[in-house]
């Protein structure tokens, strides 16, 4: 955890003056804006498979901000964030499965209730705290998993469930590999968006006091369990969205992959690697880690595994803060070395 | 009532496999803070070992797995003192990717070494059974069952006799003030490894010997040494034993008495309300100064 | 400042590296103008599927050789080698449907099937929408063929008739004739299918029927749902199961001391690592498989079934498997229909696949509306002595059953 503290020292040190230039408190979102555009254009320069390897891209950015929220700023190690993924995914296969639902309302309401499980579960597992809150989070995810595949006339169990995209069944027509493309395009650019937000307001501050220190946060005044479980409710929504959209695409869902708790360490990963409790670090992470595997894997078939095992240990040893606070950090002191990185957490 | 009794039964001597496969990860946990990702690998790259005395030199699992365990104590040695030692003082985080990007490269090579193909331990005896009336006690399972025994009162006796393993409690009791008393941390830490990677090998031979293993299988024995490990406590020697048991009683009573496969949803029930009704686990202690306690 | 300008630097590393990364338009080639005919293939070779992934590679492998040992594939009087393009699906669906959209932008229209159903059944949602066309070499469980879909063509019998073939072959030549069979099965969707059908078709068959036990996927502790049978005494236990499960119910039924007239086991003892596993416990354990290599018929590239298990014994030193025979007779059905259309078009190959009807190693191949292999039987193996022998059905047994099987 006190790595999580390191960063956010990191980025409480950049003052926060009371009032911003103008262009300063706008830039972010001038950004977001140019991001995504530069993304419209950049569809219509690759191939429809290579929009939906973009798509997994923005996905993993929307989840791992999603993460960011409840693991980075606040520095609730949750390892059960799946279970909103998985969450989000069924409540949409459910409701146009069985109620006939359109996707866009499904969307809604498979956001809304991830949300509410995270509150729900938030106010007994929040009372735990670092490995404890992890253990308790992944094992709401695994008890989810099974739940689910217990339930065969609504989930249709471990056979999986089909959403119909063609013919009288299907509610909603399919999006294609150019709207799930903008859909979760939407989706990341809401992501960042919430985190911005997040990062610079009043909550996002109490959610760094707790995850400096919880206490001296109660004691300034937070009400740190409305903070805590608000902050992982927001997380939910993030994730139960992308399930949703996730499932959508896929059509077909398996409770083992919408559970499956590799999303949930590859969450991890991204925020770890990009930097965490940052807003870009998640970005960052999510870009690189997600555009690695998928080079490994077309260029490297047999050993991309191993060569990404590689990778995630050097960059761990070398950047063990993060890109983005190592970047961050660098800038104030001059110290670019890496050196001085490793001899950082060495024993 | 016979079905309840053979339940009863195979669920305790699960758990005896399960606690065997899941102290080696406590113990590190507990002395180190390290949650390590690759302790499944570890597993399975144990039982490979014990599997090819076996297979190649007709060694009995009984002695493979000190082959297996002497060969992993050599490589989680290695592995804790010139790699997990470069992040040790980081957060929790950080030695989790280490270990996870660790998993993944063992997992691949034991692909490519071993293939996937499903392996086993051919004995005479593991899958006979001894005959109580109408409940049946598996052998193989039974000495799976006697060996977690024994590991981890050998365990306990190696930490509060020897100096050896004072120094591994008083390095994860406080490091600081151990390494004034001219303690090697980086020595001990990697000794501490090392142990549990030889456990881990022990285990991984049992579980060749009473089942199947394959590379894609380490995962899950993973994820089982981490509920184990927390459910039982961390920082207790017999936190493993207990919390292993339980896992194995549950299932097998919910196995028994629920349709479908509801029985792992009870077990992970169960160790949710057994973290919010008691944070540190079943024996657990609460305070971190006396994490480790036996 | 600093996270602002990181910002920046962050958003268009991101941009390059997708751009740079993802190539630009027109990178992909492989069409059908080239000397070669490519086809792509999504293959498990990491994840829980990667021994079963392994097999299906072999299969497919051993095509390419054979069918460019004699020059290739004759495409409208050209003989053009056969090259398939792998890439690692690492068990997971999602990827391997990923898979074959990039090999649509790579201009690779014919596919060869990853292993199991849930790979396959992603796939073939993807084929339909892209206009592709897909052998499916192993996704056999029925709700597959239930979709509507117009270009997955499967070699292979449909999940349904895995346990079923076990249930005729006792009902025609157990001795004492069992009364009561009860299943075991793992709860993903191909194994309830097979469980279903099994028990429509013991019911059919007047036997009584314990009705299916269920256990996780994957799991390799049966133990509670063996006691559970235990209780009733029945004279057969069936598993719908995979390797590691069925590995387990034979051993922990001898653990607990279940000891029925007989097993049976869909998937399972056909492998070769079901009887090296098991060892003596193996003994009289009946399996369901989809090729043995007493299958009649034969082919030009693969000769017959005892030539086809030869080539696999050479090639990969171990005894063949059905998911070699299924990769292979796949990769034939597409080769057979590209000469026949005389075309590598999707549209020709998918036209001349539904009209195929050939004989082959792996017995007569011809698709119905659904594009599942009409003509495809099931054998029923047995473990006799260690080995792999075909007892049912009687026309092409190598032995006979031995009943009860339980005489290990």
């Amino acid at each position: 955890m006190s790595q999580l503290r390191e960063g956010a020292r990191a980025e409480a040190a950049v003052p926060a003056p009371a009032v911003q230039p103008w262009w300063r408190r706008l830039a972010p979102w001038g950004l977001l804006a140019l991001g995504v555009v530069a993304m419209l254009g950049l569809q219509s320069q690759i191939y429809t498979g290579q929009e939906r390897t973009v798509s997994a891209i923005f996905m993993f950015i929307a989840l791992a901000q999603g993460w960011n929220l409840i693991g980075g700023f606040t520095g609730y190690a949750s390892f059960g964030q799946v279970a909103f993924f998985g969450i989000g995914g069924y409540t949409t296969a459910v409701a146009m499965v069985h109620w006939q639902a359109s996707f866009w309302l499904s969307l809604a309401v498979s956001g809304v209730v991830a949300a509410i499980f995270g509150g729900v579960i938030g106010l007994p597992l929040l009372r735990l705290k670092g490995h404890y809150f992890a253990i308790a989070t992944l094992g709401v995810a695994e008890g989810m998993r099974e739940v689910v595949t217990n339930l065969p006339r609504l989930t249709g169990g471990g056979a999986g469930i089909t959403i119909p995209t063609v013919g009288t069944k299907a509610t909603t027509t399919y999006l294609g590999n150019d709207g799930f493309y903008w859909l979760f395009l939407g989706l990341a650019a809401l992501a960042l968006a919430i985190s911005t937000l997040v990062s610079r307001n009043k909550f996002g501050f109490a959610l760094r006091a707790i995850n400096q220190d919880e206490d001296a946060a109660g004691a300034l005044g937070i009400n740190t369990t409305r903070a805590k479980v608000l902050a992982f409710a927001l997380s939910g929504f993030v994730c139960g969205l992308v399930g949703a959209a996730y499932a959508f695409q896929q059509a077909v869902i398996y409770p083992a992959r919408l559970f499956d708790v590799d999303i949930t360490v590859l969450m991890v990963v991204m925020v770890v690697i990009g930097g965490a409790g940052t807003v870009v670090g998640p970005l960052v992470g999510a870009v690189a880690l997600q555009f690695l595997s998928e080079y490994l894997r077309q260029n490297f078939t047999d050993a991309h595994i191993f060569i990404l095992g590689l990778i995630i240990i050097v960059g761990v040893v070398l950047l063990p803060q993060g890109f983005v606070n190592y970047v961050v950090e660098a800038r104030r002191t001059g110290d670019w070395s890496l050196l001085s990185n490793v001899r950082r957490y060495r024993l | 009532m016979t079905e309840f009794l053979q339940a009863t039964v195979y669920g305790v001597l699960q758990g005896g496999l399960l606690a065997l496969v899941a102290v080696g990860f406590s113990l590190v946990w507990g002395v180190m803070n390290v949650v390590n990702l690759s302790h499944g690998a570890f597993v399975i790259l144990g039982a490979y070992v014990g599997w090819m005395m076996h297979d190649r030199f007709g060694l009995d699992p009984l002695l493979g797995m000190l082959v297996a365990a002497s060969v992993l104590f050599v490589i989680g040695y290695a592995v804790q003192r010139f790699l997990v030692n470069l992040v040790i003082n980081g957060p929790i985080f950080i030695t989790l990717l280490l270990t996870f990007g660790l998993s993944l490269i063992i997992i691949q090579a034991m692909n490519v070494g071993f293939t996937a193909n499903y392996r086993s331990i051919h004995t005479g005896y593991a899958s006979n059974s001894i005959a109580l009336g109408e409940v049946h006690i598996p052998l193989g399972r039974l000495v799976a069952f006697a060996i977690a025994v024994v590991v981890t009162l050998l365990l306990v006796a190696l930490v509060t006799r020897t100096r050896t393993g004072i120094s591994i409690l008083a390095t994860g009791m406080d490091r600081g003030a151990a390494r004034l008393m001219g303690i090697r941390a980086r020595h001990v830490y990697a000794l501490t490894f090392g142990i549990a990677a030889a456990m881990a090998a022990i285990a991984g031979t049992m579980v060749g010997t009473v089942g199947t293993f394959n590379p894609a299988a380490a995962g899950s024995y993973t994820l089982l040494s981490f509920v184990i490990a927390v459910l039982g406590g961390l920082g207790n020697m017999y936190g493993a034993l207990v919390g292993g048991i339980v896992i194995g009683l549950v299932e097998a009573w919910a196995g028994l008495y629920l349709p479908g496969t509801w029985m792992n949803a009870i077990a992970f029930l169960v160790l949710i309300l057994v973290l919010i009704a008691r944070p540190s686990g079943l024996l657990g202690r609460a305070f971190y100064a006396s994490r480790v306690e036996v | 400042m600093n996270s602002r300008s990181s910002a920046l630097v962050a958003t268009l590393a991101a941009a390059t590296l997708v751009v740079a990364g993802c190539g630009s338009k027109g990178s992909g080639g492989g069409g059908g103008d080239s000397d070669q005919v490519v086809v792509g293939a999504s293959m498990s070779l990491t994840g829980s599927l990667a021994r079963e992934g392994q097999l299906t590679k072999e299969g497919y492998q051993l095509c390419q050789q054979k069918v460019n040992a004699q020059g290739g594939i004759d495409v409208g009087g050209t003989k053009k080698k056969l090259a398939i393009k792998y890439q690692d699906d690492t068990s997971e669906p999602d990827t391997a449907a990923q898979l074959v959209d990039q090999f649509n932008d790579k201009g690779i229209q014919l596919i060869l099937s990853s292993y199991g159903s849930a790979n396959t059944e992603a796939q073939a949602a993807v084929i339909e929408r892209n206009g592709q066309v897909m052998v499916d070499s192993a996704g056999a469980d029925d709700s597959i063929f239930q979709q509507g879909y117009k270009r997955t063509f499967a070699v292979l019998s449909p999940a349904s008739e895995y346990a079923a073939s076990i249930v005729k072959a006792i009902d025609e030549l157990a001795k004492p004739r069992p009364k009561t069979i009860a299943f075991l099965s793992a709860d993903d969707g191909f194994s309830k299918t097979g469980a279903q059908g099994g028990m429509a078709a013991a019911r059919k068959a007047g036997f009584s029927v314990i009705p299916a036990e269920y256990f996780p996927e994957g799991s390799t502790d049966v133990s509670s749902s063996l006691t559970q049978v235990k209780g009733q005494q029945p004279d057969v236990i069936i598993g719908t199961v995979h390797l590691e499960e069925g590995v387990a119910i034979i051993k922990q039924a001898h653990e607990l001391g279940v000891s029925p007239q007989g097993f049976g086991e869909t998937v399972a003892p056909p492998t070769p690592d079901f009887a090296t596993t098991l060892g003596k416990q193996a003994e009289g354990v009946l399996g369901s498989s989809q090729w043995t290599d007493t299958t009649k018929g034969s082919d030009k590239f693969f000769g017959d079934a005892k030539q086809y298990a030869a080539d696999i014994q050479k090639a990969y030193g171990h005894a063949p498997d059905y998911h070699d025979a299924e990769a292979s007779a796949a990769c034939l059905a597409l080769v057979m229909a590209i000469e026949k259309a005389g075309s590598t078009q999707p549209d020709a190959v998918r036209d001349a696949l539904a009209k195929l009807d050939t004989t082959s190693f792996f017995g007569r191949i011809k698709f119905n509306s659904k594009g599942q292999n009409v003509y495809k039987p099931m054998s029923v193996i047995q473990i006799q002595h260690g080995k792999v022998v075909t007892v049912w059905p009687t026309a092409s047994a190598e032995a006979k059953m031995v009943w009860p099987g339980n005489k290990s």
